[in-house]
């Protein structure tokens, strides 16, 4: 019984431990290269960084990959349209300061 | 009635289905519907953030400048906390699906909130040193250049929203944790269970983004 | 004199139709204030909606009522202009917050899209009731805001003047609509995962009526574009009261921003009020020209396409803010292309009249009357598409025209077909079909008196949003104040006959009209658990006959669109 118990507990714990290995780790490096040398590149870094820490915590902490299609649909409709936003949005931004 | 009984709700109970076919029927339609509820949030947070970027691109000097100011410390320790908040909150969302792993659920929901309260605290800390340093925009606003006051415009407007966010999911979690130590049964398999985690694991992906937008602009310079 | 009208379960059953062991139905189940305002009923809260619903309309109604009384002359005889600021503002903010956004979602989608997918309830019942008291409170805060002293800055709560400058009761207003907003978030998750989880066996979807599949691009659109309404209203709030630059140009703000965060949520928002409103016409064209729709699939389409496109136009709002011009131009290419949906939905609608048996009862005159004015409306848009016009024409009564056309031309008329094609349904009660027909007619004669003259003085050069004009402009501002009298009376007539039917109509069948939907086919009104049985579907919505056979007055019904048994 008390060993029918343990082996879904540590199942659990060791897939989730090692995702929140990677998410500190990755933390760690995004402190790290923000005063790194990479020029203009820094933002790309960082928010790479942070997009594939929220690719980690979506999929394997929110349980993306046990998702039906229609759950993983719901979520790509929210970045699709705030790809919309963005895209739009920006257009006007750069194209406005271009003509400055 | 058994105990999945008792958890289905109306309009789930007469669709002429067996009790467990019912029950999972409901908690993937809870499931679903906590995803569009996310899906719009992600349009609420990506505003905010269309709102930084289009401020940044505008005022790139100001921007680094005014992010140089913020606690770096503080906000990397705030992520950490949240990012392992969310481990337990994984773990919880897991574990609520065994029947016999009832203990380990609510001590996970327990740290969950914990930590929650915790990042909060270090906030406060944070909020105070911030309001001592006059980064509070306003006439005695601690930089000289106007669109660094945007930057903390924008600083205390996304962690107070982030942070009311958050409360809500202490809330969510907090009364997990009544209903499940008053009722035996009630956490196994409730769909209640993995939307409130849901929600927390949203509120800490917006996190994730708010630290490099506000903590590491222009410290390479 | 109403006491004993439903006192009984059996008394609201026509008996000549139904056994009399039947239940309850939903009016009759429970009658205590508590049992309607604790209820989750879908029905009962589609109710309790349409009471806030018709309160804010009249607010609105009255707000446009002195604007127009106002402009009768050139000179300010009425108010002065804080005064008139303030009622545009009202009329405004009420009209697209707390009447056409929620009007035919909240109402008849609430009703309805349960019984039409053969459910039992919406998916989460609770919260459907929750939205209920969010849109009750937002409404609360709002009209607290109005008798407070009123909101000056116009429905669009523009930067850096409703941040900085207005000394009205901005921050209530605006935490108003930002509450009524969560309401309609909910409302769009809620119906979303209805259609998805809840529909009939053999309720696939492409057999969903298109009432439904309305219902479900406009709840795409409620949970897509208003958490974006929400954070600029927050932005608003954030930098009145406490201080925070946002979009303050003389720290670096840009205004435009709020423009274009603002246009992301209002534009879609034009569909929310018309998609569902093209829904209701769906229904009723086919029931009463006694055809199948034409082109269903590409109708499902087209009100899919609307739904998506309608996110990437907004910016055609935005042409004379000092947007840079490249932006313009993309925006006004992809304006135009929302003409192409819409223009399918129309000719489509005129396909199924075509050689149809065309009944023109009242639900069908106000569809009727929606055709031409959306057309109307939807046309003068295509001239609001084009950058150069847009330039010439903004800010006028043009552009105030265009969109009531849409807003009131289609949207209200809407509105009223459905209200009175499944008035029946919904008390168990028959309107007196002959006011109907007037009111229907009064209120197409009276909506375009009041509005084409605005075409044409907006074209000419009168601009929007003031109370002093030049003289010249006198005849359409008397024109329109005329016809805004016949559409006050148009409006009140409803209210008038249908309250009074509630009471003294006569019992409805369960399916007056000869209607193919699913919800025709149980009690009028239905018992609370919607059907008796489970209902099962077997065919293509809109059964009525086909093309080559004649009518016939009491066709049979197929038996697979559900049953009483």
């Amino acid at each position: 019984m008390s060993e029918q118990r343990q082996s879904p507990a540590r199942a659990i714990w060791l897939r989730s431990l090692v995702v929140w290995a990677i998410l500190i780790a990755l933390l760690g490096l995004s402190w790290l290269a923000a005063y790194g040398p990479f020029g203009g590149w820094t933002v790309a870094v960082n928010f790479g960084i942070a997009a594939a820490q929220a690719t980690l915590v979506a999929v394997l902490f929110m349980r993306l990959n046990e998702a039906s299609a229609l759950v993983r649909l719901a979520a790509v409709c929210g970045l699709f349209w705030a790809s919309i936003l963005f895209a739009l949005t920006l257009s006007d931004t750069f194209s406005r300061l271009a003509n400055v | 009635m058994s105990a999945v009984g008792k958890l289905i709700r109306e309009p789930w109970d007469e669709l002429g289905l067996s009790e467990s076919k019912a029950f999972a029927l409901q908690r993937s339609g809870a499931t679903f519907g906590i995803w569009v509820f996310i899906a719009s949030e992600v349009l609420f947070f990506g505003a905010i953030f269309l709102l930084y970027a289009a401020m940044r691109i505008e005022h790139a000097d100001a921007f680094a400048a005014a992010a140089r100011e913020t606690n770096i410390v503080y906000g990397t320790l705030n992520t950490a906390i949240l990012l392992t908040s969310g481990l337990t909150a994984s773990v919880a969302s897991r574990a609520a699906e065994h029947d016999g792993l009832r203990r380990l659920t609510l001590w996970c929901l327990a740290a969950t909130a914990a930590l929650g309260l915790a990042f909060l605290v270090v906030k406060g800390l944070e909020y105070r040193e911030d309001i001592e340093k006059h980064l509070v925009p306003g006439p005695r606003f601690a930089l000289a250049q106007a669109p660094a006051q945007l930057f903390f415009g924008f600083y205390w407007l996304s962690t107070g929203v982030h942070a009311i966010h958050l409360s809500i999911g202490i809330g969510l979690v907090g009364r997990l944790i009544g209903k499940g130590l008053r009722d035996h049964e009630w956490l196994v398999g409730n769909a209640q269970v993995e939307i409130a985690l849901l929600y927390w694991g949203f509120v800490d992906v917006v996190w994730i983004f708010l630290y490099p937008a506000l903590y590491l602009a222009g410290r390479a310079g | 004199m109403s006491s004993g009208a439903t006192a009984d379960a059996t008394t609201l059953a026509n008996p000549r139709e139904l056994p009399l062991e039947l239940p309850a139905s939903y009016l009759a189940d429970g009658r205590t204030l508590l049992s309607w305002l604790a209820t989750t009923d879908h029905k009962r809260i589609a109710i309790l909606y349409a009471v806030v619903i018709t309160f804010f309309f009249f607010v609105g109604g009255i707000a446009a009522t002195l604007v127009r009384l106002e402009l009768f002359t050139p000179q300010a005889d009425l108010v002065g202009s804080d005064t008139y600021n303030k009622l545009f503002s009202l009329h405004g903010i009420v009209m697209v917050w707390f009447f056409l956004i929620p009007s035919i979602p909240t109402t008849m989608g609430n009703f309805l899209l349960p019984l039409m997918i053969g459910a039992r309830d919406l998916a989460f019942p609770k919260l459907n009731l929750v939205s209920w008291y969010l849109n009750l409170g937002g409404g609360l805060l709002t009209l607290a805001a109005v008798l407070a002293g009123g909101i000056d800055t116009g429905w669009t709560f523009y930067v850096p003047y409703s941040t900085t400058f207005s000394n009205s009761f901005v921050t209530l207003a605006v935490l108003g609509v930002l509450v009524s907003g969560f309401s309609t978030i909910a409302t769009g998750v809620n119906f979303i995962a209805t259609v998805h989880y809840l529909r009939a066996p053999g309720m696939t979807w492409f057999r969903l009526p298109l009432f439904v599949w309305a219902m479900y691009t406009t709840s795409l659109i409620f949970v897509l574009a208003t958490p974006v309404l929400a954070v600029t209203l927050t932005l608003v709030v954030a930098e009145r009261s406490f201080g925070l630059p946002i979009f303050d140009p003389a720290r670096g703000g840009d205004p435009i921003l709020f423009q274009h965060l603002f246009w992301f949520y209002s534009h879609p928002a034009v569909y929310i009020m018309v998609l569902p409103a093209m829904g209701v016409i769906s229904e009723v064209i086919t029931c009463y020209a006694r055809r199948r729709i034409f082109g269903y699939s590409f109708m499902v389409y087209a009100l899919v396409a609307i739904a998506m496109i309608g996110f990437f136009t907004w910016g055609h709002h935005m042409f004379t803010s000092g947007m840079s011009p490249y932006a313009a131009l993309v925006f006004s290419f992809l304006s135009f292309i929302v003409a192409v949906p819409s223009a399918i939905k129309v000719f489509n609608w005129t396909a199924t009249l075509y050689r149809g048996q065309i009944g023109f009862e009242s639900p069908m005159l106000y569809a009727l009357g929606f055709l031409g004015l959306f057309t109307v409306g939807g046309l003068t848009g295509l001239f609001l598409a084009s950058v150069p016009i847009d330039v010439h024409v903004q800010d006028t009564y043009f552009v105030v025209a265009h969109f009531h056309y849409i807003m009131v031309g289609a949207s209200v008329s809407a509105y009223f077909a459905g209200l009175h094609f499944w008035w029946p349904k919904i008390t168990g009660r028959m309107y007196p079909e002959a006011w109907a027909r007037f009111a229907a007619i009064l209120m197409f004669f009276g909506f375009n008196l009041t509005f084409f003259p605005q075409f044409i003085a907006g074209y000419l050069g009168m601009p929007r949003r003031y109370h002093v004009y030049p003289p010249e402009f006198q005849v359409w501002n008397v024109l329109s104040s005329a016809g805004a009298a016949v559409l006050a009376a148009a409006y009140l007539m409803p209210l008038g006959y249908l309250t009074w039917s509630v009471f003294f109509g006569s019992r409805a069948p369960n399916d007056p009209w000869n209607a193919s939907g699913l919800e025709w086919r149980t009690t009028s009104p239905p018992p609370r658990q919607n059907f008796f049985g489970n209902p099962e579907v077997l065919a293509q919505p809109y059964n009525y006959h086909p093309e080559s056979t004649p009518p016939i007055k009491d066709q049979p019904r197929v038996p697979s669109q559900g049953s009483l048994t």
